[in-house]
Order: C-alpha cells, then sequence, then structure tokens
C-alpha cells in the first residue's frame, strides 16, 4: 500500500515572528523555517506504517517555491521514500493546493494521504477537507490513533469531550493531531541517504491545474503591546481599581 | 532550626534604615534566603536585609562593622558549593532589589546592571538590540549577574565564549570597610598596576559585595545547529572533539552518561534521540551559516562514523529540535536532584580529560560498586560533573558520609593530573578542606592577606573558601 504526506515549509515555531515595518505581510527575510508540526507528525505517521509493514511506499509532496525541497530532504531523511516537489510562486490559497495534490494523488493512486490538521503560518485547516472532497475520498481529521485494517482504516479523532471512532474504507484522508505521535530526529546517516532519494519537480501546468487566487492580504499588524501593571496600595484600592478602571466587578 | 537573633543595637537601626517589609526576620525568610541549591547544611540566618540602592549597602555594611555583625551577600542562590549559605548567624544581604538593567549601549557593545539583575533578564536585554551576552546556563532564569561574578561563572558555551570573567569589562564593589570602589568602569585598554577587578571575579563574595557590572556583548551565533552523537568511550570522545574542532564552528561540546539520559528521558517521558543506546553521548552545536556548513558538518561525522568513533547522531532540523536535543543535557541536574545526589565539578586540561575520567571511574567503581553514577560534564572544556546518586533507603547523612569518605582519593587523582577540585561551582563551604589539593599552602596564606587588606574586620562571607 502507498502512502502519500503532504509537508509545508513554514516559519519555524519557536521563531517569534514579526510584521514587515509597512504592514504588509509577516517579515520573512532571514527567518528560519521548517516543516510545519502537524506535517512532521504526518511523515512520522507515515513512516511508522511502513515499518510496521502495512505501508509499502512513502511519497512525499510539498507544493511551493524552490526552498520547499529543503522541507522535503527532511521528509525523507526521516524516513520516506521519494518527493515531489510542486513548484509554485508565492503563497498558494488552500483550495489551490488542495487541487495541486489532487493532481498528485490521480498520479500516484496512494491508498492513504496524511497531512496535517492545519499549517500554523494561514492556520487555515481547510486543505486535508478540500482534497477529501476533490478526490471523492473518505477523511478522518484531527487524528490520534489510526490503525490500518484490511481494506478500512480506523480513525480516532478528538472531539470536545472525548473521543470519536470512526471507520473509513479506503483510499482514505487522515489529517494529524497533536498527539498521534512523537516525531523522531532525523539521523546523519539518513540525512546523507536522503540525499540520494528520487526528487521529481512538478509544475501547476503539468497536473493540469491553474492557480487562482481568491482572498487578497490587506494588512498585518502585530498584537498591541500590553500595559505595563501596576502596584496597588491596599486592597480598598484594589477593589476600586478593578470596578471603576478594569470594569470586571460591579 | 537555630533562630539566632541580630544584636538588638544593630537591628534597631537597621530597622530605621530599611523598615519592616526590607529587614525580615520571620522563620521562613531565614530558611528561604539563608541557602542555596546544596542542602548538605541547615541555614541559620539571623536576618535577611533588602536594600534598594547602593548607598543602602554601604550604611549596612558600616553598621555591620560597628556592631562586630558578619554579612552573607545574596544573589538567585544557585550555587552549589554553598557559597551564599548563612549558617552561623549572620545577616543575609541579599541584592535581588538592586537590578536595574541601563540600556544597552550599541557603540561600545556594552550593558551596565546592577548586581541584583536576573541573567535571562541581561541576556535578554541584549537580543532586543541584537547583541548577545554569551555566558549562559541552566540556572540563567534565577541566577543573578552578582552572584556569576562572584563565582566566575562558566557554563555551556565556555568552549566558545569563555567564562564569566571574559566578559566584565567594569566592576562596582563595596569593600569591607563600606568603601565603594569603582574597577576598570567600563574600559577595554587600562594598563594602570594591579587590576583588583579580577580579584573580586571569582572571589565568593570574601571580599566584598558587587552591586554593579559592566558586561561586554557580542553577536548572536547565526543558525545554530545541535547534533548528538552516539559514542562508544571517552577515548573516540575525545577523537570527535578534536575533528569537530578542527573543522567546524562550534559553540558547544558538551558530554552524558547513558544513565543521565536514561533519567531524563524517563522524567519527561520523552523518546531517546538515537534508537539505539550507547555508554556516552556528544553533543555538538555549531554554526550552520550555509549550505556548505551543514556539508561539512554531515562530512566531518561521517568520517568519525567510518573511523568507528561514532555509532550513531541525529542532527536538528528546527528550533524546536534543536532546544529538545539540548533539554537531554541541560536537564540533568534538575532531574537527578530527587536522588540527592553527591556532585563534584572536577577539571583538567582538555588532553588530560579522558584519563581523569578513566582514574576517577576506577575509583568510584572500587568504592561505590552499588551506586548509579551519572557523568555528564563540558568535555571541550576538560570540565567533568560526577553524580553519585543515593539509593533509596539510605538516609542523606549517611550517604553524604560515605561518598565524602572518597572525596580525598578523588580529590588525589586530580592533584595527580594537576586539575581543579572545583572547575565552576566555586569553592564556597562545600569544599574548603579540599582546597589544598587545588592550591598550595602559601597561595591560601596569601589569599588571607588580600581578604585582610579589602575587609580588615572580616566581616564578608566569614568561614568561606578557606578558614580565617
Amino acid at each position: 500500500m502507498k502512502a502519500l504526506v503532504a509537508v509545508k515549509r513554514v516559519v519555524d515555531y519557536n521563531v517569534k515572528v514579526r510584521a514587515k515595518a509597512d504592514g504588509s505581510d509577516v517579515e520573512l527575510n532571514n527567518v528560519k523555517m521548517a516543516i510545519n508540526p502537524f506535517c512532521e507528525i504526518a511523515v512520522e505517521e507515515a513512516v511508522r506504517l511502513k515499518e510496521a509493514g502495512t505501508v509499502s511506499e512513502v511519497v512525499v509532496v510539498s507544493v511551493g517555491e524552490k526552498s520547499s525541497q529543503e522541507q522535503i530532504r527532511t521528509a525523507l531523511a526521516l524516513g520516506a521514500d521519494r518527493g515531489i516537489h510542486v513548484e509554485v510562486e508565492g503563497r498558494p490559497e488552500p483550495l489551490e493546493i488542495a487541487k495541486l495534490l489532487k493532481g498528485v494523488v490521480d498520479k500516484e493512486q496512494p491508498q492513504l494521504v496524511i497531512l496535517g490538521k492545519q499549517s500554523i503560518d494561514g492556520d487555515n485547516n481547510q486543505t486535508g477537507q478540500m482534497l477529501g472532497a476533490l478526490a471523492n475520498m473518505g477523511q478522518g481529521t484531527f487524528a490520534s490513533e489510526i490503525k490500518v485494517d484490511g481494506d478500512s482504516l480506523q480513525v480516532i479523532r478528538e472531539v470536545d469531550g472525548g473521543l470519536q471512532t470512526l471507520k473509513l474504507t479506503l483510499p482514505a484522508i487522515v489529517t494529524t493531531d497533536l498527539r498521534l505521535n512523537e516525531p523522531r530526529y532525523a539521523s546523519l546517516p539518513n540525512i546523507m541517504k536522503a540525499k540520494k532519494k528520487p526528487l521529481e519537480v512538478t509544475n501547476p501546468a503539468e497536473l493540469g491545474v491553474e492557480v487562482k487566487s481568491h482572498v487578497t492580504q490587506l494588512g498585518v499588524a502585530p498584537p498591541p503591546e500590553r500595559a505595563a501593571g501596576i502596584k496597588v496600595e491596599d486592597v480598598a484600592q484594589l477593589v476600586d481599581k478593578l470596578k471603576n478602571e478594569a470594569k470586571v466587578i460591579s | 532550626m537555630n533562630l539566632a537573633k541580630p544584636p538588638q543595637a544593630i537591628a534597631a537601626a537597621l530597622s530605621a534604615l530599611l523598615g519592616r517589609e526590607r529587614f525580615l526576620t520571620d522563620s521562613q525568610s531565614l530558611q528561604h534566603y539563608g541557602r542555596d541549591w546544596t542542602r548538605f547544611a541547615a541555614p541559620a540566618p539571623s536576618g535577611v536585609l533588602l536594600p534598594n540602592t547602593i548607598g543602602e549597602i554601604q550604611a549596612i555594611v558600616g553598621l555591620a562593622r560597628q556592631n562586630g555583625v558578619k554579612l552573607v551577600p545574596s544573589g538567585g542562590r544557585t550555587g552549589l558549593s554553598g557559597g551564599a549559605m548563612a549558617t552561623n548567624g549572620e545577616l543575609v544581604l541579599s541584592l535581588e532589589r538592586v537590578r536595574k538593567i541601563s540600556p544597552v549601549n550599541q557603540a561600545g557593545r556594552s550593558v551596565t546592571c546592577e548586581a541584583g539583575a536576573i541573567t535571562a533578564q541581561i541576556q535578554q536585554a541584549a537580543a532586543k538590540e541584537g547583541l548577545m551576552y554569551p555566558v549562559d546556563f541552566a540556572s540563567s532564569g534565577s541566577s543573578q549577574i552578582g552572584g556569576n561574578i562572584a563565582t566566575n561563572a562558566g557554563g555551556i558555551q565556555v568552549i566558545r565564549y569563555g567564562m564569566t570573567r571574559d566578559w566584565v569589562t567594569g566592576l562596582k564593589v563595596v569593600t569591607g570597610t563600606g568603601e565603594l570602589l569603582e574597577l576598570n568602569q567600563g574600559l577595554i585598554k587600562n594598563n594602570t598596576g594591579l587590576d583588583f577587578r579580577h580579584l573580586f571575579i571569582g572571589s565568593e563574595g570574601i571580599l566584598g559585595v558587587i552591586v554593579e557590572a559592566t558586561l561586554a556583548l557580542t553577536d548572536p551565533p547565526r543558525n545554530p545547529r545541535v547534533m548528538v552523537l552516539g559514542v562508544r568511550s571517552m577515548a573516540a570522545l575525545m577523537q570527535v572533539l578534536a575533528s569537530c574542532q578542527a573543522q567546524l564552528s562550534i559553540l558547544a561540546f558538551e558530554f552524558f552518561s547513558d544513565l543521565a539520559l536514561e533519567k531524563v528521558t524517563a522524567e519527561h517521558s520523552i523518546q531517546p534521540p538515537l534508537q539505539e543506546r550507547y555508554p556516552f553521548y556528544a553533543l555538538v552545536e555549531f554554526e550552520s551559516t550555509s549550505a556548505t556548513a551543514e556539508t561539512r558538518a554531515l562530512e566531518v561525522v561521517e568520517a568519525c562514523i567510518a573511523k568507528g568513533w561514532v555509532a550513531d547522531a541525529v542532527l536538528s532540523q528546527s528550533e524546536s529540535q534543536r532546544r529538545s536535543l539540548w533539554r537531554l543535557r541541560e536537564d540533568i541536574s534538575e532531574t537527578i536532584a530527587q536522588w540527592t545526589p553527591y556532585k563534584n565539578d572536577i577539571s583538567t586540561t582538555v588532553q588530560q580529560a579522558p584519563e581523569l575520567l578513566r582514574s576517577v571511574d576506577a575509583l568510584v567503581s572500587q568504592h561505590y560498586p552499588d551506586l548509579e553514577v551519572v557523568w555528564y560534564g563540558h568535555i571541550g572544556d576538560g570540565n567533568l560533573h560526577l553524580n553519585i546518586l543515593k539509593p533509596d533507603g539510605v538516609s542523606v547523612g549517611d550517604f553524604q558520609d560515605r561518598c565524602k569518605g572518597v572525596s580525598a582519593h578523588l580529590f588525589a587523582a586530580v592533584q595527580e593530573l594537576r586539575g581543579s577540585i572545583s572547575a565552576e561551582h566555586g569553592v564556597g563551604l562545600l569544599k574548603k578542606e579540599f582546597l589544598r589539593f587545588s592550591r598550595t599552602e602559601s597561595e591560601i596564606e596569601l589569599m588571607r592577606g588580600i581578604k585582610a587588606q579589602f575587609d580588615p574586620d572580616g566581616i564578608f562571607n566569614p568561614g568561606k573558601v578557606f578558614d580565617p
């Protein structure tokens, strides 16, 4: 069984994101980039399924600029077998990414597609669901545990107040939640091997997709800075401030 | 606890100077401020003083001198040698309210701060201006700069940036006479006789109290990345160190033993970084400024694997992974604290480090075949931390007595290699009786003479480092 995993290049989770001085966008110059954390979990899950003998090949795909190949290489170092880079300039919207992934799905015919539930840059949480609709596949989103059972897939999802268990018919789509697994580190021998693994580069035209833009970003602004705290003299003053300034008690 | 009371005369004067809120004598405060991170002695100060200004500190020293009362200067109290312990009715002179950080001086690449400033806050102030204060260690979120200087703190990036001593360009200190000295005033060049600044760095509070410091700042490293390597022997580890130093821009080279890794991964429920277990691990941090730098790092490690020195290795792929890998090393001390370990902080020249580890290992297995021993340290600096864990069911006192019995053997081994019995933790109370293994009697006598010059009445931190 073949698994397809999508990974996205985003600003490193630990980097403090800043707005550009003119407020037009987020500052991306000289900022450390990494695989989106949820996508990293998706890669780990596919590799574990391969190690367990359930999956025979793990194909990793990324949609983005040429630099996205760094993240594909990382995924290959984690254990994926080959990579596909769909080269696109700029930042395509979730629907466009889903269409491009649909093109790859048509070509690769995977039984299982694993994606992160959302990327930490756009926070859209749309791509997996849209791909499910476009490819006409069942989907298990926010998975915290998955189990392949013959030609079906059991997905445990984290929902408000508990867990929900679903049974999906393969081929199917899974989007990962944080507790699905703890991704491994890339070992140096595997990083070296990954350099020699095949990485195919394609583009929207080859996949028969015309990338369009439906949303225009008008501006980006940092949250207002918090005012410094103050020290009150006594309880009476505290109560007075809470009542009349903060207006949190009446 | 022995609740000593400060003498009546000074108590009244201190109350007048500091008020009730900044002159504490309740038992909880005495416990809290009277000890550092060590647990071998009971705290018993007679009061805690919280001055707001350097002027108040001078007044306190004047009062202490008049009344023959002893003072223990106190910072973040994260020390590991009992240097900030008050066990004998002293007054704790806490610097925690004297903590102003002045704006970073961009042209001079420096920052001036009062002694109570938290190390991490100084680092953050520098980072805001695109600069870095590079002395860093696990306790930087609680430790204060005055204490860092008084112990000449080292930490995890000494191999690249040196010790605290290398970054102090100016000091203000109040001596045992209450006099305020301004030492070196932040100058880079100043060849005008004996430099007292360096006497106060690492003085552990026995000459006076540091009240302000000017620190040099530098550029932060670009794109630091971390590798963790599984290594089969100490000899191999030293070969890896040599290869990395020759070919990479190294920021840190740390090591820890398998038991250290086992304890940390169990405590935090995390996966070990490598698929299999190895006797030792090296954590190497390097600057990866380009794709070529990364390739070179990979080639260096590949060569080490080919030679059989390294069995397996991982490389951080993101800032989160870099931090997680660092935690494997940085969390050791805190993790093993629950076993109230017998700790040692010994050093030798880098080239003799494997020999030191071998001879100490032999000693430990001879005397403690039944006990768990955790090794870690700054191997790139020749600095090893030996930790013997207390087994369940043995009292702390019995365990410490048993360990102390072997200290003399251990320090003799250090002496033989002309190493140090305290590489970065200082002497304080804990190592005092062993000081002669690293320093001669005549050197210690000279230290006494120097103390008498700065603190003629012996009011500052009595009984620390050496006996009066």
